[in-house]
């Protein structure tokens, strides 16, 4: 991204774009700090280490262990605070802070400080902050939010005026904290204190603290993928802890998370900005493209691709509702090249291609087929006052939720890096199986006798519902066979005014019984 | 027999004088001692409304609640040893009653509460120009074990030129930041949202005062 702040007038914005994506061909190490060494070694360090080797002895030989040290770098380069600084406190005749934040970091590590600003990752408190209390405080206790949402999300960590951090949002490394200095992120969610290895950092275990369980299971697909198979037989050539770690030339035994999404890889640099390869978002109710906008306070957005792109210069809302000029944007076309480009290190240009399709074929059809409709409903049901606008207050909610949250997004990240397992038994089956038997018969429930009017035109109109309409299929998965003929004649349904939907009432008893109702209340 | 001859100038009213003097100054020292005594006690100090969130943090701290069933008094921190020290001190403290009388509603805990951090830093201070003489009336620096394996190296090997309070604040009253890192607004704005008070009525009382 340094690149970006040079001029490139009469430059058009795609060849800004390149410039951007590709302009560093020659810089596919990690990034050496710029700062000049005389900067760090701060007189106060060995004090520091002195009394820590005996009062924390874990931490200090993390530290001893470490590049940090090796380099000169002591507690006091990355701890020392103003004193005015919001968390500064004064500690055996130091002024320091607790919190090391990625502005401290970034003295030294700016590039790494610049791509991580703005990222999704630094954005992941401010994303979610406006539906935390639905879960968080509603349902459970503001507890769960410190012990939960925000040991991933990060933190808006709170520091007393008696200068001391709230409990209530500290301690804390979420990836998207709000820190004491106004900076987004923490370095170490992935860089493990006190020893900052290389090696940690690139294992898949430094991201699995989030990415996993239901809802983003990526630990899991990772490791029932070719990937994560090849990964575990072959760790010892991973060449962890090597100073350069390009994919393809300092290693190819198998790609981790940090390979694909941040890794160098042939001519890609390595990038904080771990979002930055990712075409879809695959963690919203229905997946859509996305832009990359970035803008001239080096902050950046996300964008749906469904809409316009903005233009250079226009001015945008950002996450966190200041306004910010464009600077550029980047395509999703664009994003997906450059991961493409890390699976061409070790795959053909046919395969590559192929398989993108593959993963694109799962996200369309779980759009379409289960959650634009699924959004649909939901949002007709709302319109119509038949669920009140508080969130899980009704059955209906947690299905729609489950249904796109969880197994939703389980389908599409199983897709998207290669578990069968995932994709289906664990993803799309599942989505199947609650869109058919729970949701719309729920939804069937609550909408009574607008059923017809807000859900059956939903169903017909996505095409890909009809098979409901047959129930005369063979069914050799169940082991039942109808017998040949003659054939006794179906039992009439009740009556309905929709076929698709008549159908799919019969799977669910919840819903043909408040159907049978609303007759009984219609007689 | 031997006959004492008192010099000619000692007449029986000096005589008288000097004995009652004598008993007088003996009375008095009792006096003193039984008054710093008594002035150094939680009963005396907790007299005044105002000395009572002091009291409650206190309470909840091994100073007043230790395992082997030492408590540490009042004045046992805060009160010079020497009978002439504590009475210095005893004397220099009635600024504090004249305070606590004439000044601003110390017994109010938002009033209280407010005035905090400088009566901290005043201790502190206090500590610091005495060498922490009162922790080492029961600390001593060379039999410091503690209960981790290190703290005894520690108070051997990195305490050269501080002393106790340098690093041990906050241990019995309520936090306070150091007053390098202190900052009025945050604390006005902690003491407000602690008692539901609207902002800007702390920085209000401060200035009617």
């Amino acid at each position: 991204m340094r690149l970006l702040s040079l001029p490139s007038p009469g430059l058009l914005a795609k060849t800004l774009l390149f410039v951007l994506l590709f302009g560093c061909l020659g810089q596919v190490v990690a990034v050496k700090v710029a700062l000049d060494p005389d900067n760090w070694g701060h007189p106060e360090g060995e004090n520091c280490v002195s009394c820590h080797e005996k009062a924390s002895p874990g931490l200090a030989q993390q530290w001893h262990d470490s590049a940090h040290k090796v380099a000169g770098v002591n507690c006091m380069d990355c701890h020392q605070a103003e004193q005015s600084d919001a968390d500064a406190i004064e500690h055996e005749g130091q002024i320091i802070a607790t919190i090391v934040s990625p502005k401290d970091c970034g003295r030294c590590h700016e590039q790494e400080f610049k791509e991580q600003a703005g990222s999704v990752h630094a954005e992941a408190y401010a994303i979610i902050k406006d539906r935390i209390p639905a879960l968080a405080h509603n349902m459970t206790g503001s507890a769960m939010q410190a012990a939960g949402c925000d040991q991933c999300h990060g933190s808006l960590v709170k520091v007393r005026g008696d200068g001391t951090l709230d409990p209530a949002t500290w301690p804390n490394s979420g990836i998207g904290r709000i820190n004491p200095d106004g900076s987004k992120g923490s370095c170490s969610s992935c860089h493990g204190r006190h020893a900052f290895s290389k090696a940690q950092a690139r294992e898949p275990s430094a991201c699995v603290r989030c990415h996993s369980g239901p809802d983003s299971p990526d630990k899991e697909v990772f490791e029932a993928s070719k990937h994560g198979m090849l990964y575990a037989a072959q760790r010892e050539q991973m060449n962890l802890h090597a100073d350069t770690w390009v994919a393809g030339q300092d290693y190819t035994a198998a790609p981790t998370c940090t390979t694909c999404h941040m890794g160098a890889a042939g001519k890609i640099p390595t990038t904080h900005d771990v979002g930055l390869r990712n075409a879809w978002n695959l963690n919203q109710p229905v997946s859509y493209q996305q832009y990359l906008v970035l803008f001239e306070d080096g902050s950046k957005l996300e964008l749906p691709a469904t809409e316009k792109a903005p233009k250079r210069g226009t001015e945008l809302e950002k996450a966190d509702g200041t306004m910010a000029k464009v600077k550029a944007v980047i395509t999703p076309d664009r994003r997906r090249k450059v991961m493409s480009l890390v699976c061409l290190e070790c795959h053909g240009k046919g395969f590559t291609d192929a398989f993108m399709t593959q993963f694109d074929n799962v996200v369309e059809l779980y759009n379409s087929k289960f959650g634009e409709p699924a959004e649909a409903i939901m949002a007709s049901l709302y319109e119509r006052g038949l669920l009140t606008p508080l969130p899980f207050d009704e059955p209906l909610e947690f299905t729609y939720w489950e249904l796109w949250h969880d197994e939703g997004a389980r389908a599409r990240h199983g897709a998207s890096m290669m578990s069968a397992n995932h994709a289906w038994w664990e993803g799309m089956y599942l989505v199947g199986r609650n869109f058919y038997s729970r949701f719309i018969p729920q939804a069937r429930a609550v909408a009574g006798e607008q059923a017809a009017e807000l859900i059956d035109p939903v169903l017909a109109s996505t095409g890909q519902h009809e098979w409901l309409g047959e129930p005369q299929q063979a069914n050799p998965i169940l082991g039942w066979m109808p017998p040949p003929a003659p054939a006794a004649p179906p039992v009439e349904p009740p009556v309905e005014p929709a076929e698709v939907p008549a159908a799919a009432m019969q799977l669910a008893p919840a819903a043909a019984a408040a159907a049978a109702e609303n007759e009984e209340a219609a007689q | 027999m031997i006959k004492l001859q008192a010099p000619h100038f000692i007449t029986r009213h000096v005589l008288f004088a000097l004995v009652a003097g004598g008993i007088g100054g003996v009375v008095f020292m009792f006096f003193l001692l039984e008054f710093d005594h008594y002035t150094s006690s939680n009963e005396f100090c907790t007299t005044c409304h105002s000395m009572t969130y002091a009291d409650d943090s206190y309470q909840s701290t091994p100073h007043y609640n230790s395992p082997s069933g030492v408590r540490a008094s009042c004045g046992d921190c805060h009160v010079s040893e020497g009978i002439i020290m504590a009475t210095y001190d005893h004397a220099i403290g009635t600024k504090d009653l004249i305070k606590q009388l004439f000044g601003p509603d110390y017994d109010d805990p938002v009033v209280n509460l407010l005035h905090l951090p400088e009566a901290a830093f005043a201790a502190r201070d206090w500590f610091r120009k005495r060498d922490s003489a009162t922790c080492m009336r029961c600390h001593t620096l060379e039999a410091i074990q503690g209960v981790r394996a290190n703290t005894a190296a520690i108070h051997q090997e990195e305490t050269g030129g501080k002393t106790c309070v340098d690093c041990h604040y906050n241990l019995v009253h309520r936090h306070v930041p150091s007053e390098q890192t202190f900052k009025r607004e945050a604390w006005n704005a902690m003491v407000e949202e602690e008692f539901g008070l609207e902002p800007g009525t702390a920085a209000q009382l401060l200035s009617s005062e």
